[in-house]
């Protein structure tokens, strides 16, 4: 027999990925009880589940940076048919909970609740004035499978226990969280239909890096907020809250979120390409041959200077033998020249396995379907020697396991929504 | 506790004890020092390998075979410039897929590319898409090194996507689906280090190429020698060391009457292995009139091969002018690292 024994996954894993209430109590034992502050009267927060901005603290540069823990449940409604007024209730109770035991920041606890295009099939129409496709392919190469529960949940806080305590307190695990009572969980309404954690932030992926994707040389940067080992996701390149903000009808102050679940291999990424190719890679090759990008990206600012990227792809592709993923991207923009997605993805060592969770917010669906084909790069494989993923972006080093798309509502109706609430 | 590095260790251990003096694991994973000065063309190697086949299968339209060898050094290509891939402590075998037409044995060169996920015991051990690359004895197929968990049975699944490249004749229609097929491999070093393993110490550095292996179940990359290509004949060039060759095609089945067609071939020399993911543009005058000024596109005909190719609205006596925007993309085993990489411009 072979040779091989206890895969690398029992060996380390956060609490945050372990999950429960014995990974919660390992994690106050070991590091304590972080200073939260507390929550506030709920009718005082923003009118958007998404409106976590106000509530994100900036990095040198100036960029926003998301909380750094994440916890996903992915929720089935209980209840065949329409929601009750009861069930309706006991989700806000719950939630309201949270929002007055931590603050709506980033040092606090910041989530949304969300519901997929099966949640809306017990009533006789897809939601109101939102255009929520089921999940499908995005591009020739990917085989994804879909996600069907009926709701999802975002936590997110810079603090493991938080993330952590708030998920047992939804689940009817705890009474209290941060000294404020529990009024009542998601107990009997949701059960689980799956969990994913991930984390974002300098110093996290270089502490997580030992997991199958990467390899043991642990290439991955001490300040990389991400495995890909550069900063991603600068202000510059990011769509507003009010660009990826439902305008108009009953869910106007809602939006949409796309979440896909991509397995990273590191392997070629960081033991065959040279840092030269892996900025043109990421960036563009003018990035990697002008040396734009020093460390993991730190001495750009506020956006990736994609301006100073040939704009033309697909030329630029043809002599340089390479797209890059940012200039690819950069293609989908609105008429005034925004980029129409909202990125808040984090990586992942679910199951001891390099992952990205993509989680994006859109004003629409069809936003994100539009970044993603620019991101495909199709044209460019078709009219230049770059392949459909080798040396297209970062396509090589990713596999599109699981897409899902769902509705965030506005707070007054994230609680098991009518389709119609008009 | 680092698992993986730790069998590494027990592995070279065991292969020493095996080998007495350790010669075995040193010819697995080192390879001689390069030439000096290499030619900027194609070269003798210093060394080559021999290869085990595990198998070939039937991959929707494709029929796909899998070899594998020892860890390789080899080198990717970006633009004009390439990037030495050396062995790392960790690889185990370099692994080759090659992907033909079951009906006429052509090996085709997918642009939308191969993965290859290795399982294990119910995990992934690998999932990776190897580069599309040019060896002198094997000609073109899609390989990489990989790092597996020791001796023992692994599964391999390969998956081939659809041809994007245009298909022509009896090609029109097919390869547009993805497919699949998986084999089993049970590696074990002693089996590897088995394999054929021939340096070449007095031949190295010069002018010349191993000859492609005659591979049993695999058929080989090699397309029409110029003279042999359907059409007109517009003649042949030579640019960093490759070889162009244009035909003209008139009358062909996929061709409306008043169009001619435009092929260019550009292959290895002296085994006429073709090198593909190249950027083309041409001109093509015809009685002194430009009747083409744009982009080739890559494209696959049973009786021209891989090639790059344009539909001309006219017929008659062309002047054609071929300019390389790009080279190929492939990546190169050795003795074709310093060759293809020029972006020449021949007229015909």
């Amino acid at each position: 027999m072979s040779d091989r024994g206890i895969s690398r996954r029992d060996f380390a894993k956060s609490a945050v990925a372990i999950g429960g209430a014995s990974a919660l109590a390992a994690c106050l034992d070991r590091f304590g009880s972080p200073d939260v502050p507390s929550g506030t009267d709920p009718t005082t927060l923003p009118a958007r589940q998404h409106a976590w901005d106000g509530g994100l603290p900036t990095d040198d540069a100036g960029n926003r940076r998301l909380g750094r823990h994440h916890v996903l449940l992915l929720l089935n409604y209980e209840r065949d048919g329409t929601p009750t007024s009861g069930d309706r209730q006991q989700v806000t109770d719950a939630l309201e909970s949270l929002e007055r035991a931590y603050a709506w920041q980033a040092n606090g606890l910041q989530f949304t609740l969300g519901y997929s295009p099966a949640y809306f099939e017990r009533f006789e129409s897809g939601p109101t004035g939102v255009d929520l496709p089921d999940p499908a392919a995005l591009a020739p190469f990917e085989e994804p499978e879909f996600d069907t529960p009926d709701a999802t949940c975002h936590l997110a806080s810079d603090h493991e226990q938080v993330v952590l305590a708030a998920e047992e307190a939804l689940k009817g695990n705890r009474e209290s969280v941060n000294d404020t009572e529990m009024r009542d969980s998601f107990d009997g309404i949701f059960s689980e239909a799956d969990r994913r954690t991930g984390f974002v932030g300098a110093g996290l992926p270089a502490e997580n890096q030992d997991v199958d994707g990467i390899p043991d040389s642990e290439p991955v940067p001490e300040d990389a907020p991400l495995f890909m080992g550069f900063n991603s996701g600068f202000d510059g390149n990011q769509a507003s809250e009010d660009r990826v903000t439902v305008e108009s009808g009953p869910f106007a102050g809602g939006t949409t979120q796309h979440l896909s679940r991509i397995r990273l291999q590191l392997q070629q990424w960081y033991e065959q390409d040279s840092r030269k190719q892996r900025v043109s890679k990421m960036f563009c090759p003018a990035h990697a041959d002008e040396d734009r990008v020093e460390g993991v990206g730190e001495n750009l600012g506020t956006d990736s200077g994609i301006d100073e990227c040939a704009e033309d792809v697909v030329e630029n592709s043809r002599t340089e033998g390479v797209a890059g993923h940012a200039q690819k991207v950069a293609r989908a923009r609105d008429e005034n020249d925004t980029p129409v997605i909202l990125r808040r993805d984090f990586d992942s060592t679910d199951g001891g396995e390099a992952r990205v969770h993509f989680l994006s917010l859109q004003r629409s669906i069809a936003d994100f379907v539009a970044t993603k084909s620019m991101m495909n790069g199709t044209d460019v494989a078709d009219e230049s020697a770059v392949g459909q993923r080798v040396n297209n972006g970062i396509l090589q080093y990713m596999r599109v396991e699981r897409r899902g798309n769902y509705l965030l509502p506005p707070r007054d109706l994230r609680a098991l929504p009518p389709a119609d609430p008009a | 506790m680092d698992r993986r590095r730790f069998l590494a260790s027990a592995g070279l251990a065991g292969a020493s004890i095996v080998a007495g003096c350790g010669s075995l694991q040193e010819q697995s994973t080192q390879s001689p020092p390069l030439v000096e000065d290499r030619p900027k063309a194609t070269y003798y190697p210093t060394h080559a390998e021999g290869m085990e086949t595990l198998g070939t299968g039937e991959a929707g339209d494709y029929r796909v075979g899998l070899t594998y060898s020892y860890p390789h050094r080899f080198w990717t290509v970006t633009g004009t410039t390439t990037e030495q891939v050396t062995i790392q402590d960790a690889d185990s075998v370099h692994l080759m897929a090659s992907v033909w037409d079951p009906e006429t044995t052509m090996v085709l060169p997918v642009q939308s590319g191969v993965s290859i996920t290795i399982d294990a015991d119910g995990e992934t051990v690998a999932d990776k898409q190897p580069w599309p690359m040019a060896s002198q004895n094997m000609g073109f197929h899609y390989g990489d090194n990989y790092q597996l968990d020791g001796e023992g049975v692994y599964e391999i699944t390969v998956r081939v996507d659809g041809m994007t490249e245009r298909r022509l004749g009896g090609f029109a229609g097919r390869f547009g689906d993805a497919g699949e097929w998986a084999t089993n491999f049970e590696f074990s070093r002693s089996a590897r280090d088995n394999i054929a393993y021939t340096e070449y110490p007095d031949q190295r550095g010069s002018r010349a190429a191993l000859e492609l292996m005659d591979m049993e179940m695999l058929p080989t990359s090699q397309v029409p020698a110029p003279e042999a290509l359907p059409g007109e004949l517009l003649g042949t060039g030579r640019g960093s060391d490759e070889v162009y060759a244009a035909t003209w095609l008139t009358g062909a089945d996929f061709l409306e009457s008043g169009q001619s067609y435009l092929a260019v071939s550009v292959r290895t020399p002296y085994n006429r292995v073709p090198l593909p993911m190249m950027s083309l543009d041409s001109t093509v005058e015809v009685g002194g009139e430009t009747v083409y000024d744009d982009a080739l596109s890559a494209a696959v005909h049973p009786d021209i091969g891989y090639h790059y190719g344009a539909v001309v609205e006219a017929t008659g006596d062309p002047a054609v002018t071929v300019e390389t925007v790009g080279p190929s993309q492939v990546s190169r085993h050795e003795g074709y690292e310093t060759a293809f990489l020029g972006t020449p411009t021949l007229n015909f």
